[in-house]
């Protein structure tokens, strides 16, 4: 074989490594960055899409300095930080503790993590307030405390939910990172008479990528939702950014200016953790998953260490999952709007006995399903993208996808009506708007963004010795990707398609204003029960509506462990005993 | 939507499903014996177009069925709260992709009629009652199809012995944070009441005033209806103004709980409003919906479509009985409040209650 034909290969899969670099911006502007830009435009120039009559104006940007809505966006900004680091401070622990020690029940950890990941938002905080208010859960039982009560329902409760379920994606984001570390790293500062503690602080650098994605989903993910806004927040009269944003919008006749100007505060919000990101990041390498990555041994707790760790793990769960499960009790279990304690299961009875239930679930999981597939598919090549050397076309990838997350969905989805259904597009025979077509598409523009940010931890952390080593022993391009990285990355690939499936298995915003008329997701179905006249059979949907997806996600982790070649699953868990 | 069915039970569930399953059939035999000639099915459209109904009704998805098996018009629903139609409908404005809007609540129609954006000059030849006189628009820009009240007074008579009398009794030290509503942003039927108490009052700004006190009072707001009564439900609050449908409707769920009207009390008329840049055949379509919604069939689908939701409405057509459970109004006054005033106040006003009451 000459040095020609080597060369004649590498250059095709240059040639088609770019067409899918620059194929992948093409897609992002279309879909992501064109819908936003549009939205965004109403906050300086609502005539654009004919929404008010100024072609060019400030109003609605000096709102946000002003009443409601700059306080709003002061709680929201400092929420989110505290709700990430929180996260961080939890979710990091938790994840060496499950993936490196010998912790009892560590294998449902991960489980457990998935089922707060599962939970939508709106169903901790309900379940918080169900608890504390006056005359709750906690008073009817004789355990209600002012001092309680008083801290749940204000500041200090918002900033507990939301950190509370920032913990899955320090988690995940960090297990990901962990799987990928050898043991080699704690083994040399070790040999060089490091204590563990000086270990630590050598390997706790290492897992910088993704501890900084963690915390930048973490505040991104905070200051866009919703849920907690909508129920715990605006319950306490603490205003969140998001809440005013939906109000705008809400109100008749809505002010979308108002709320693009709102939307524009939170985009530029998340440039706060990137730019901490970038800051710490420069110039370094993290590329540590080879061939040669050595197995990690895990470390045997003792008995009292044992305890203790189990304990903090549970009492997570108990914050995280039994707020919520309250909420679902006292609401789905109890006939009478929670006004007794009998439980009944007429609410499970009356939704299981519904002709035409079935098809919204069948809906939302087709929807979950093609959504995740295809957004890890593009979620990789983005990851690829931002963990190559940072250019500034890929910060500027980096803080488009990042800003995104911080959307929240009611963004998106009205953006996509303003960006896809100009009438100069129907002129041309393109009517997207109000098909299923549409709504799919704006799930995975809105899924990409974090599916990427979870990926680009593991795809930073392979070394392109792996591809190369495979092509050296004569795989095609292909081919060595499949054998070469793609056991490396398979099992956080996995985690990113239940994670996207999760979260379009139960989207709201987006499904309300895009689904194709006659043909409801799941959320539709269920938030028109809570919403209206049903609250109880709305929550009992809710809760089957979990209960389905935690069944796919078990399936799909069963499907991998029986399934998946040893050696991926060995790759991907650098761990031994 | 199918999804929303009455919580009082199997058996009624399984009654309303006989009752939804035999006006299904008489549907399609109407549909099948009066023919073209009935009113039903005048001026058949040469070629159909599918109907997109945009709807909060949670009889609409029975209602659709009927229709369709009434005129194998195929008829496509977007069923949704009022508030995401709407800001559907105004992103929307210049490429609109609707055919008909039925929502609760005036306001918004004299608004899009304001904006041109409704066909006007139409009301189905049927025979208003009292009620349905009062609340047809004067250009018949959109068509009334029944109405609830905003806001009843529900109490739990386990806890509330001798509920209050009046509005202004609401602002004694005795309801002290005992009164609980629903923020006008996100639930469709409260502007209407924070309208309607206003327009009582005489002017904004008493109204304001007296929600001021409320406030001052203790009031404490949730969301929409659901949450509200849940809070009645759990203890939180002992009275919670809600829209009267949703308040018979949950006496099913809780013998205890007792609705009571105070006067004056604000109509909340139903409303089908038609898209002005649809197609003529789609209009042609939705006004045939239009009629047949108020046409004795659809009048029982109305009726029947949710029991302890949407369907506790007292009808706008003479010779309709409203459901027995719904109380009389011979001892209550009953006010409408013109939608052409209140409706471009309403932006104003919502954003006042939202930075000052709810904050």
């Amino acid at each position: 074989m000459t040095l020609a034909d080597h060369k004649a290969p590498l250059g095709r899969l240059t040639a088609a490594w770019s067409a899918l670099r620059f194929g992948m911006w093409g897609l992002v502007a279309l879909f992501i960055i064109v819908p936003c830009v549009f939205f965004l435009s109403l906050s300086v120039s609502p005539r654009l899409f004919d929404q008010g009559p100024e072609w060019f104006t400030l109003e609605y940007l000096k709102t946000i300095f002003t009443g409601t809505t700059a306080v709003s966006i002061v709680n929201s900004l400092w929420v989110s930080t505290s709700a990430a680091t929180l996260g961080l401070l939890i979710g990091l622990p938790v994840a060496w503790l499950a993936g490196r020690t010998s912790l009892p029940g560590r294998r449902f950890v991960s489980f457990g993590m998935w089922l707060v990941l599962l939970i939508p938002s709106w169903l901790p905080g309900i379940g918080w307030e169900r608890l504390v208010v006056k005359d709750g859960v906690l008073t009817r039982f004789g355990m209600g405390s002012g001092l309680v009560t008083h801290a749940i329902m204000g500041p200090f409760g918002v900033v507990l939910v939301l950190g509370l379920r920032a913990v899955p994606f320090a988690y995940l984001t960090i297990t990901a990172s962990l799987a990928g570390l050898g043991q080699e790293f704690e083994d040399a500062a070790r040999v060089h008479g490091a204590s563990r503690a000086a270990a630590l602080r050598v390997v706790l650098p290492i897992l910088g990528p993704a501890i900084w994605s963690a915390l930048a989903i973490g505040f991104a993910e905070s200051i866009s939702d919703f849920g907690v806004a909508y129920t715990l927040a605006y319950n306490t009269h603490f205003s969140l950014a998001t809440y005013q944003l939906y109000a705008a919008i809400a109100n008749f006749p809505p002010s979308f200016p108002a709320a693009a100007a709102i939307g524009l505060v939170l985009v530029t919000s998340v440039a706060l953790p990137l730019a901490f990101q970038a800051r710490a990041l420069r110039g370094r390498s993290y590329a540590v998953l080879s061939g040669r990555t050595r197995q990690a041994v895990r470390r045997q707790l003792s008995t009292a260490e044992a305890v203790f760790a189990s304990g903090v793990v549970a009492l997570f769960f108990v914050l995280s999952l039994g707020a919520p499960a309250v909420g679902t009790v006292t609401g789905s279990l109890l006939a009478d709007f929670g006004a007794s304690t009998r439980i009944t299961l007429e609410n499970y009875s009356g939704v299981l006995h519904v002709p035409g239930m079935a098809g919204p679930i069948y809906r939302s999981l087709a929807y979950g399903a093609v959504t995740a597939s295809v957004t890890v598919v593009a979620g990789f090549v983005v990851a690829r993208l931002l963990s190559r050397r940072r250019t500034r076309s890929t910060a500027l990838l980096d803080f488009l996808l990042l800003a995104t997350v911080a959307l929240p969905g009611v963004v998106f989805a009205a953006g996509y009506i303003f960006a896809y259904n100009l009438p100069i597009l129907s002129r041309l025979g393109i009517d997207l708007y109000q098909t299923v077509w549409l709504l799919l598409i704006g799930y995975i523009a809105s899924s990409l963004p974090t599916n990427a940010r979870l990926l680009v931890g593991p795809v930073s952390q392979v070394q392109s010795s792996l591809h190369e080593a495979a092509r050296a022993h004569g795989a095609g391009p292909a081919r060595a990707w499949l054998s070469g990285v793609l056991p490396a990355v398979s099992r956080p690939v996995v985690m990113a398609w239940l994670f996207t499936f999760c979260g379009i298995f139960l989207e709201l915003p987006m499904s309300q204003l895009l689904y194709a008329p006659g043909s409801p997701p799941l959320s539709v179905a269920i938030n028109l029960n809570i919403a209206g006249y049903h609250f109880g059979l709305g929550l009992a949907q809710a809760v089957i509506g979990v209960a389905i997806a935690l069944c796919v996600v078990s399936f799909v982790l069963l499907a991998y462990r029986l399934f998946a070649p040893r050696g991926w699953r060995r790759i991907g868990s650098t761990l031994r005993g | 939507m199918s999804q929303r069915i009455s919580k009082s039970g199997p058996r009624t569930a399984l009654l309303g499903r006989v009752v939804g399953a035999g006006l299904m059939c008489a549907a399609v035999l109407v549909g099948a014996t009066v023919g073209p000639t009935s009113a039903l099915a005048a001026k058949k459209p040469k070629k159909q177009v599918p109907l997109i109904v945009y709807s909060a009704q949670g009889y609409d998805q029975a209602m659709v069925h009927a229709f369709q098996a009434a005129t194998g018009i195929p008829t496509k629903l977007d069923t949704n709260s009022t508030g995401p139609l709407l800001a559907q409908i105004q992103a929307s404005k210049n490429n609109p992709h609707w055919g008909l809007l039925w929502v609760d609540g005036q306001t918004a129609f004299a608004e899009l009629d304001d904006e041109h954006l409704l066909v006007r000059h139409f009301e189905p030849k049927v025979r208003w009652n009292a009620l349905g006189k009062e609340v047809v628009p004067k250009d018949e820009s959109f068509v009334p199809t029944g109405v609830t009240l905003m806001a009843a007074v529900a109490y739990t008579s386990k806890v509330v012995k001798d509920p209050p009398a009046s509005w202004s009794t609401l602002l004694s030290t005795r309801w002290r944070g005992d009164v609980g509503m629903n923020t006008p942003t996100q639930s469709g039927p409260t502007y209407p009441f924070i309208a309607g108490i206003m327009n009582e009052l005489g002017s904004v700004t008493k109204g304001k005033q007296y929600f001021e006190r409320l406030k001052a009072n203790g009031l404490v707001i949730h969301t929409t209806n659901g949450p509200t009564l849940a809070a009645l439900a759990s203890g939180q609050i002992k009275l919670a103004l809600v829209q009267s449908s949703a308040a018979i409707g949950a006496e099913h769920t809780d013998p205890t709980l007792k609705v009571k009207y105070l006067s004056p009390v604000t109509m909340l008329p139903s409303n089908i409003g038609i898209d002005a840049k649809a197609t003529r055949t789609e209009i042609a379509e939705a006004k045939r919906f239009a009629r047949f919604v108020l046409s004795k069939l659809g009048q029982a689908v109305m009726k029947t479509g949710t029991p302890t939701g949407d369907s506790l409405y007292y009808p706008v057509v003479r010779g309709i009985k409203p459901r027995p459970e719904l109380p009389g109004l011979s001892s209550v006054k009953v006010q409408h409040t013109n939608p052409y005033v209140w409706g471009p106040r309403e932006g104003s006003i919502n954003s006042w209650f939202v930075d000052t009451i709810t904050k």
